[in-house]
C-alpha cells in the first residue's frame, strides 16, 4: 500500500513523542493524542489497512509506544498541577487542624517514671491500702509507744487501732507479711498527716516506699540505689550522700541528699546554696522488723527508703505551691 | 537548740571553723539549720567597744529628754555623747561604741553626728542594744574599777556564734551542750573535759521531806535546800548565754536552773521553800478536782494521769512539765528548794498533750533524760548558786527508785562491716566508741553509757554508732541478686492502659481528696477527729471530688472541661474499709457524651458493654448502670451548663477483660451489609433491640450498630422507627443472596415474636 509506504514512521513516532511531552495542559496533550493516535491519525488509517504482519508488528509498535508517552506525560502533567497548586496557596507557618488531646496529672506522670525505674532494676509495684492498722503503721515498725508521730495531733485516727497511713511504710509490713525474701519492690501511694496546707504542706500527700529484703544486703547497695535511682530520674551527672538520722524501723538510719540539679553543686534559692537537695529517709532494715514479719535477721537483710512525689514534682518543674495539684486547674495541668 | 559556739568550746577543744564543724555533725550528728551571730560582728569590730567614764553629764541644751555627757575612754580628748537614758550621771562607769562601731545584726554603723546641735561621738550601750538582756531601765552600768579604754570584750560577751541544730528523737543527750560537746570530742577525735561543777561546801545539815509515791514515773528526786538566796540579776555572761541559747534571763536563781539544763541536759526546777505547806515534798498522782495555775498564768483541771509535785496540801508543779504559780521564786523569795529529778517520757508526753503544753524541760523529758546526771546537774546549780546568788546550801534528800542498769552487749565489729558493706577497722571502733563514753571489754563486751540507755539497748545499735561517723565513705554499690524480675502486675498495666486511653480521649487527669465534707453513702466512714468540716469523711465514690474540681475549673474562666480520676474510695463498714480502684469522669455535656467515653474504655478494653437505665442518685436526672459503674446527667447543679459523669470499679471491669483476643478473618471472604429499619413500641430500648438482633444472626453476625431513632409523620403515634446496620462475614466462603436473605429472615422473625417490631420497606 502506498500510505504505508509513503510514511516514515520513525520520524512520525519522533515527531509524536515530542508533541507529546511538550504538552502543558490536559487540553495540548489530548491534541497531541488526537492528532498522532485518533481515528483520523496516520498511524490510525494506516493500521486499518494493514495487511501482513510485518506492518502489523511495526505500526503496533509505534502506537503503545504513543500511548505509553501519552500516559507517563498525564500523571506529570497532574502531579505538575498539584505542585502549581500548593505553591500557590499554602501558608505551611499557619497551625493545623486542633486534635482535642487530654493530659495525665504530673503527680501520674512522675510516679509512673519512678514505677519504670525501679520496674528496671527488677522491683515489683505493689498498691497498698491507705487505711491500715496501728500494728501495720506503727507497732511492727517498732516505733515507740511515746513518738509524737502516733498522737492524735500528727495522726488521723478511724479508731484506736485503726489509722489513714502516716507514710508508705506500713507496706513493707504487708510485703513482708505475703512474701517470702527476696522482696524488690516500690510502692507508691496516698498518705496522710494532719498538716494545715499551706505552699509545702498538706494533710493528704504521695510517697513512694522502696524495700529491698535479700541475702547480705548492705548499706552500701542502699547508696548504690539510691543513686542509680537519682540519676536516672535527675541525670547521670548527680550525686547522692547520706547523713545520720532516726526512724524506728531502720538501724542505721540516714536521709539522702541529692547534688542540686539547678545549680549542679554550685549553690542556688532551691538548694538554699548548700548544692545538695534533701530527698528522703532511708536507713538497713532494723532486724526487729523482721523478727515481727517472720523474716530470720540472721539470713535476711534489708534496706528501705521513702520519698515524697510531690517534692520531686516541684523541684523539677519549679512549682512553688504543692496545693496546685489537688486544685486540677486545667491550666496547670496541661503544662505537662 | 542553739548552741553557743563559746559555750561548747569550754567544753572541748576544736580548731577546725565553725562551718565546717557544723558540715560534719550534719553528717555524724545532727541537723545543723545553720550558723548564726549573735551579738556585735566579731574581729577587727570589737576595737570600737571600749570602757567609758563618764565625766560630766549635764541636760542637753535643747531637748529635755536627752543628757550630753562627756565621756574619758582612755585615749584622746573625752568624747561627747548624746544619751537618752539617765539611770546614771558623772563617775558612772560605761560601755561606749565609737563610731566606725557596727551594732549587733550587722546593719547599723555608729556615725558621729549631731543630735539638736551638738556633736555626738559615739553611743553608750545598754544590755538590749549589745544582746546581753532585756533591761529596758537605761545604759548598763559597769563595775568602777575597770580602766578607760580597756576593750570592751574583755569585759562581756559581745558576739558568738550560734550553732541551730535540731536533735533527733533518739538523742536526748544531744539536747545538752555538754552532750553536743562529746559528739564533737568523737567526731575530732579529741578530748572531752570533765563534766562542769563541784560541789560546794555544806552550810548545815536540815532535813528536807521528801516523798515519792510513784516511782515508776519519778524514779529519781534530789531536793537540795538553800537558805539566803539572794534573788537579783544573773551576771551579763551567763544571760548572754541565756540569749544565745534562745531562753529569757528572768532571775538569777531561774537562769541557774535554765543554765544547768541547758549544759547538762536534765530540766531543774526552783520552789520557794517557804510557800511549800508543811515544807515538803510529795510526788504523786493528782487528785479527782484538783486544780493548778501554773506559770503561765493558766489554771489547769488535773487528772489523776498527770504526775504533780505536791506539798502537804496541794499541787505545786506538773512532774516535768510546769511548776505553778503557787510556789513561784519571786522577788521576795529567801530560801529555795532546788528540784533536780527523772520523770519517765510516757507521763511527760501525755501530760503535755492533755494540757496542751510545750515547754524546754518537757520536750527534754519526753525524750527520756539520763537518771543519772541529776546528780551532777544539782552540783552544778548548787555551785552557781552558791556562787552567783549569795546562797547557802543546808540540806538534801534523795529518793530513788528502780533504775534499770544501762546495756551490757555482746558485739562483734565484724558486724559494722556487714551493715555498712565498708571495712572499719577494729581500733577505730574501739575509740569511736570509747569517746562516745561506751565502755569496750577486750572480748568486745560493749558496755552502754547511762545517757544511752534507752536508744543503744542492741549489737545493731552499737553498729550505728560507728557507722555514723563513715556515712561519708560507704561506697555505691548494687544488691547481688538471687532473682530478678520487675513488672507490672495486669491490673497495674489495664490501669495505665485506661489512663492513657482517657488522655487520649481529651480528659485531663485529676487528683482529688480522699477525703470529703460528705458523702452519699450514710455509712461512710468518719474521721472522728478531721482537721476540718471540709475533710471528714472517707469518700465511697469519686463523683464528689470531681465536682469540685469541675467548679473550680469555671471558677478559674477554663472551658471544654472534662476530667478524669483513678484513686480509691473506701467501702464501709469500718474500721478498716475495703480499699478499691474505681475510674470517675466528668465532663460537660449531655448524657451520650460521658458514654460514649465508656465504650472507648470498654472498648479499648475489649469488653462489649450493657447498658440498662436506672435511676442514680437523686442529682441525676438521667442514669444507667453498666458493668461495673453507672453513666449519669446531672439536674440542675450550682455549676453552670450541662454536666454528665461516669463512675467504674476497675477490679469489677478488669475481671471481664478476655484474656487473649483471638483472630478472626476478615480478609478472605468480603463481608455482606445490610441496613434494616424495624417500627416498634417508643418504650423498647434500641439496647435490647440490637441485642436481640445480635442474638438471632448467629455466628456469621460481625458487627451490629445503631443507625436512627425516627418518631413522628409517617410512623405512628406511640411508635418509633429504629434503623440499624448489620454486618456478616463467613471465614470459610462469600456470602450470597441467599445467605442475605436467610439472615435477614432470622432477625425479622426474631424481632418481630420478641417486639412486635415490623420491618420497614
Ligand atoms: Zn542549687
Amino acid at each position: 500500500m502506498d500510505s504505508l509506504a509513503a510514511v516514515d514512521w520513525t520520524a512520525y513516532q519522533d515527531e509524536a513523542l515530542a508533541a507529546i511531552g511538550s504538552a502543558l495542559s490536559e487540553a495540548e496533550l489530548d491534541d497531541a493524542r488526537v492528532k498522532y493516535l485518533g481515528r483520523k491519525s496516520a498511524l490510525a488509517q494506516a493500521l486499518r489497512g494493514v495487511r501482513d504482519r510485518e506492518s502489523g508488528m511495526l505500526l503496533n509498535g509505534v502506537r503503545s509506544k504513543l500511548e505509553e508517552a501519552v500516559a507517563a506525560r498525564e500523571a506529570e502533567l497532574a502531579r505538575l498541577a498539584y505542585e502549581l497548586a500548593a505553591e500557590a496557596g499554602v501558608d505551611v507557618t499557619i497551625p493545623g487542624t486542633p486534635v482535642t488531646r487530654g493530659h495525665l496529672h504530673l503527680l501520674t506522670q512522675i510516679r509512673r517514671e519512678i514505677e519504670d525505674i525501679f520496674l528496671g532494676m527488677g522491683y515489683e509495684v505493689w498498691d497498698g491500702n491507705e487505711v491500715a492498722t496501728v500494728w501495720e503503721n506503727f507497732d511492727a515498725l517498732t516505733s515507740d509507744p511515746g513518738h509524737p508521730s502516733r498522737s492524735q495531733f500528727d495522726t488521723f485516727y478511724i479508731d484506736q487501732n485503726t489509722v489513714l497511713r502516716t507514710h508508705t511504710s506500713p507496706d513493707q509490713i504487708r510485703a513482708m507479711q505475703t512474701r517470702k525474701p527476696p522482696i524488690y519492690m516500690v510502692s507508691p501511694g496516698r498518705c496522710y498527716r494532719r498538716d494545715t496546707p499551706d505552699a509545702t504542706h498538706s494533710p493528704i500527700f504521695l510517697q513512694v516506699e522502696c524495700l529491698a529484703v535479700d541475702r547480705g544486703i548492705t548499706l552500701a547497695d542502699l547508696q548504690g540505689t539510691v543513686l542509680k535511682f537519682f540519676r536516672a530520674l535527675f541525670g547521670e551527672e548527680r550525686e547522692v550522700r547520706m547523713r545520720t538520722s532516726f526512724f524506728p524501723f531502720t538501724e542505721p538510719s540516714v536521709e539522702f541528699d541529692v547534688t542540686c540539679f539547678i545549680c549542679g553543686g554550685e549553690g542556688c534559692a532551691t538548694c538554699k546554696h548548700s548544692g545538695w537537695i534533701e530527698m528522703g529517709g532511708a536507713g538497713w532494715v532494723d532486724p526487729d522488723v523482721f523478727r515481727n514479719v517472720g523474716i530470720d535477721p540472721d539470713e535476711y537483710q534489708g534496706f528501705a527508703f521513702g520519698f515524697g512525689i510531690e517534692r520531686i514534682a516541684m523541684l523539677r518543674h519549679g512549682l512553688p505551691d504543692l496545693r496546685a495539684f489537688w486544685e486540677n486547674d486545667l491550666r496547670v495541668l496541661g503544662q505537662f | 537548740m542553739k548552741v553557743p559556739v563559746s559555750w561548747l568550746r569550754e567544753y572541748v577543744d576544736f580548731d577546725l571553723p565553725i562551718e565546717e564543724l557544723a558540715r560534719r555533725l550534719v553528717f555524724t550528728s545532727c541537723e545543723v539549720d545553720r550558723v548564726v551571730r549573735r551579738g556585735a560582728p566579731g574581729g577587727d569590730n570589737y576595737e570600737y567597744f571600749v570602757v567609758g567614764k563618764v565625766l560630766e553629764a549635764d541636760k542637753h541644751p535643747n531637748a529635755d529628754k536627752l543628757q550630753l555627757t562627756k565621756i574619758d575612754v582612755g585615749s584622746g580628748e573625752p568624747r561627747s555623747i548624746v544619751c537618752g537614758a539617765w539611770n546614771f550621771g558623772a563617775g558612772a562607769t560605761v560601755a561606749v561604741v565609737l563610731p566606725g562601731g557596727v551594732m549587733p545584726g550587722g546593719e547599723f554603723t555608729i556615725e558621729k553626728r549631731k543630735l539638736r546641735g551638738e556633736v555626738s561621738e559615739g553611743m553608750i550601750l545598754s544590755e538590749r542594744e549589745l544582746e546581753l538582756g532585756q533591761d529596758h531601765g537605761g545604759i548598763m552600768v559597769l563595775s568602777d574599777d575597770l580602766t578607760p579604754g580597756t576593750p570592751l570584750a574583755d569585759v562581756l560577751p559581745l558576739g558568738d556564734d550560734i550553732l541551730e541544730i535540731e536533735t533527733l528523737y533518739n538523742r536526748p543527750d544531744l539536747t545538752s551542750i555538754y552532750g553536743i560537746a562529746r559528739e564533737v570530742a568523737a567526731l575530732l577525735e579529741t578530748d572531752l573535759r570533765a563534766m562542769p561543777g563541784k560541789e560546794p561546801v555544806r552550810a548545815g545539815d536540815e532535813p528536807v521531806t521528801i516523798t515519792v509515791e510513784d516511782l515508776e514515773r519519778c524514779p529519781r528526786y534530789i531536793g537540795r535546800l538553800f537558805r539566803d538566796v539572794q534573788l537579783g540579776e544573773s551576771p551579763a555572761w551567763l544571760k548572754a548565754r541565756l540569749m544565745g541559747a534562745g531562753m529569757r534571763p528572768i532571775s538569777n536563781v531561774v537562769d541557774i536552773t535554765n543554765y544547768v539544763m541547758l549544759a547538762l541536759g536534765s530540766p531543774l526546777h526552783a520552789f520557794d521553800y517557804d510557800k511549800l505547806a508543811g515544807n515538803r515534798i510529795v510526788v504523786r498522782r493528782a487528785r479527782p478536782g484538783e486544780k493548778l495555775e501554773t506559770l503561765d498564768g493558766t489554771m489547769r483541771e488535773l487528772d489523776p494521769e498527770d504526775l504533780v509535785i505536791a506539798d502537804a496540801e496541794k499541787p505545786i508543779a506538773i512532774g516535768g512539765v510546769m511548776g505553778g504559780g503557787n510556789t513561784e521564786v519571786s522577788d521576795d523569795t529567801k530560801n529555795v528548794l532546788l528540784e533536780a529529778a527523772n520523770f519517765e517520757p510516757l507521763t511527760v508526753l501525755r501530760s503535755g498533750e492533755r494540757h496542751r503544753m510545750r515547754t524546754e524541760s518537757q520536750t527534754r523529758w519526753e525524750k527520756g533524760v539520763d537518771a543519772e546526771v541529776a546528780g551532777p546537774a544539782a552540783t552544778y546549780a548548787s555551785q552557781l548558786l552558791v556562787e552567783l546568788a549569795g546562797a547557802r546550801w543546808t540540806g538534801e534528800r534523795e529518793v530513788r527508785g528502780e533504775i534499770p542498769a544501762p546495756p551490757v552487749i555482746a558485739f562483734r565489729p565484724g558486724y559494722t562491716n556487714d551493715v555498712l558493706g565498708l571495712e572499719v577497722p577494729e581500733d577505730e571502733q574501739r575509740d569511736r566508741l570509747g569517746r562516745l563514753g561506751f565502755g569496750v571489754d577486750p572480748d568486745w563486751t560493749v558496755h552502754t553509757p547511762t545517757w544511752r540507755r534507752r536508744d543503744v539497748p542492741r549489737d545493731i545499735d552499737v553498729v550505728e554508732e560507728v557507722a555514723r561517723f563513715r556515712l561519708e565513705h560507704v561506697p555505691a554499690t548494687l544488691p547481688v541478686r538471687q532473682e530478678m524480675f520487675g513488672r507490672l502486675t495486669h491490673e497495674q498495666r489495664l490501669r495505665r492502659q485506661v489512663e492513657d486511653v482517657l488522655v487520649g480521649a481529651g480528659l485531663y487527669e485529676a487528683y482529688t481528696y480522699s477525703l470529703q465534707a460528705t458523702d452519699p453513702d450514710p455509712n461512710a466512714i468518719e474521721l472522728p477527729v478531721p482537721l476540718s468540716s471540709q475533710q471528714r469523711v472517707l469518700r465511697t465514690t469519686l463523683a464528689i471530688g470531681l465536682l469540685g474540681a469541675a467548679q473550680h475549673n469555671i471558677d478559674m474562666g477554663n472551658t471544654d472541661i472534662a476530667l478524669f480520676e483513678v484513686a480509691h474510695v473506701y467501702l464501709p463498714p469500718g474500721p478498716v474499709p475495703e480499699e478499691r480502684w474505681r475510674l470517675g469522669g466528668i465532663v460537660e455535656g449531655d448524657f451520650f457524651k460521658a458514654k460514649g467515653i465508656v465504650e472507648a474504655v470498654f472498648d479499648a478494653l475489649h469488653i462489649e458493654p450493657t447498658f440498662e437505665r436506672a435511676k442514680l442518685r437523686k442529682e441525676f436526672v438521667v442514669g444507667a448502670t453498666v458493668q461495673s459503674g453507672w453513666v449519669g446527667t446531672y439536674g440542675p447543679l450550682e455549676l453552670d451548663g450541662l454536666w454528665s459523669a461516669f463512675e467504674l470499679d476497675l477490679a469489677e471491669l478488669f475481671a471481664e477483660v478476655p484474656e487473649r483476643i483471638l483472630y478472626r478473618d476478615v480478609i478472605t471472604y468480603p463481608p455482606l451489609r445490610l441496613d434494616l429499619a424495624f417500627v416498634l413500641d417508643e418504650g423498647v430500648p434500641a439496647g435490647e433491640l440490637m441485642a436481640a438482633a445480635r442474638k438471632a444472626a448467629g455466628e456469621e453476625l460481625r458487627d451490629v450498630r445503631f443507625l436512627s431513632d425516627y418518631r413522628g409523620d409517617p410512623i405512628p403515634a406511640g411508635k418509633k422507627s429504629v434503623a440499624i446496620a448489620v454486618a456478616f462475614q463467613s471465614p470459610e466462603r462469600t456470602l450470597t443472596d441467599e445467605d442475605a436473605g436467610r439472615l435477614r429472615g432470622s432477625i425479622v422473625q426474631a424481632l418481630a415474636e420478641r417486639f412486635g417490631a415490623e420491618l420497614r420497606s
